[in-house]
């Protein structure tokens, strides 16, 4: 089972979390003496998708991939970007219009890699990471959605096309 | 070969732990298991994830499209298509990540 929260200081931070993101503790424990900048991206549950209210989603992992993949991906950027900081944590189970679904923060010594990094580890979590949303709609209907469809594009379920360019 | 009756049963033991034996775990995740149960056993040898495959179009031919789009996973590692299953490993089918 997965950590449930992000984990306090001195632990490593969780990177799954049954329970809600507290966003503004995650931000307090992410500065770094040697980073100019933190940038802080928060994925949340939105009101609508394809034209239908919704009224909440439901988030299923595969834990322990899913885990360590979202490590090695914070792993790859803090190399990548020279980070200070890299920390991601993504929810599991029901979350609420308007909630936290994920939240990725990166710091750097300047801007343009913290924002460069972040976007980087959100679209491979997105892409990557076995973790898949269930929509659930007020009219009451329910559906596995929004997936990842490189595999359209690249003919491999292993390959894919990111919107960054990291 | 005709046996007598307690050769028999012990051969019809031996067939059917070596059955066991191959059996593979298989676990299913998202909208997979709009066509399989969450976890459940295909009965092997089944050499590679191709064969695999193919067995799991025999419980439910309409899950192909799905299938084709799926990473497979063992001992939590991606595997291609050239691994070489195992009689006891347990797969996990991974479709397409829908997260954030």
């Amino acid at each position: 089972m997965h950590k449930a929260g992000p984990g306090g200081l001195g632990a490593e931070p969780a990177t799954l979390s049954a329970e809600p993101l507290d966003l503004v503790a995650m931000l307090s424990r992410a500065h770094h003496p040697g980073a100019g900048a933190v940038v802080l991206f928060s994925g949340e549950v939105r009101d609508h998708n394809k034209g239908r209210a919704v009224s909440f989603l439901e988030y299923e992992a595969y834990a322990p991939l899913a885990s360590k993949m979202i490590r090695e991906i914070l792993s790859m950027a803090r190399e990548k970007w020279s980070l200070h900081v890299a920390v991601a944590c993504h929810r599991t189970g029901r979350v609420a219009v308007g909630d936290i679904a994920v939240v990725v923060i990166t710091a750097s010594a300047h801007r343009s890699e913290a924002y460069a990094a972040n976007q980087y580890i959100i679209d491979r979590i997105k892409h990557e990471a076995p973790i898949w949303k269930c929509e659930n709609y007020v009219d009451g209907g329910a559906e596995w959605g929004n997936n990842c469809n490189c595999h359209a594009i690249t003919g491999d379920p292993g390959r894919h096309i990111y919107e960054s360019n990291g | 070969m005709i046996l007598s009756g307690s050769a028999a049963t012990l051969m019809i033991l031996s067939r059917s732990a070596a059955r066991g034996e191959d059996n593979m775990k298989i676990h299913v995740y998202a909208g997979l298991k709009d066509y399989f149960q969450p976890e459940f056993e295909v009965e092997g040898p089944v050499r590679n994830t191709t064969e695999l495959i193919e067995r799991l179009l025999v419980i439910n031919d309409k899950a192909g499209e799905m299938l084709s789009s799926c990473r497979f996973a063992v001992q939590e590692g991606f595997i291609d298509k050239d691994f070489k299953l195992s009689g006891h490993d347990t797969i996990v089918i991974i479709p397409p990540s829908s997260g954030g």
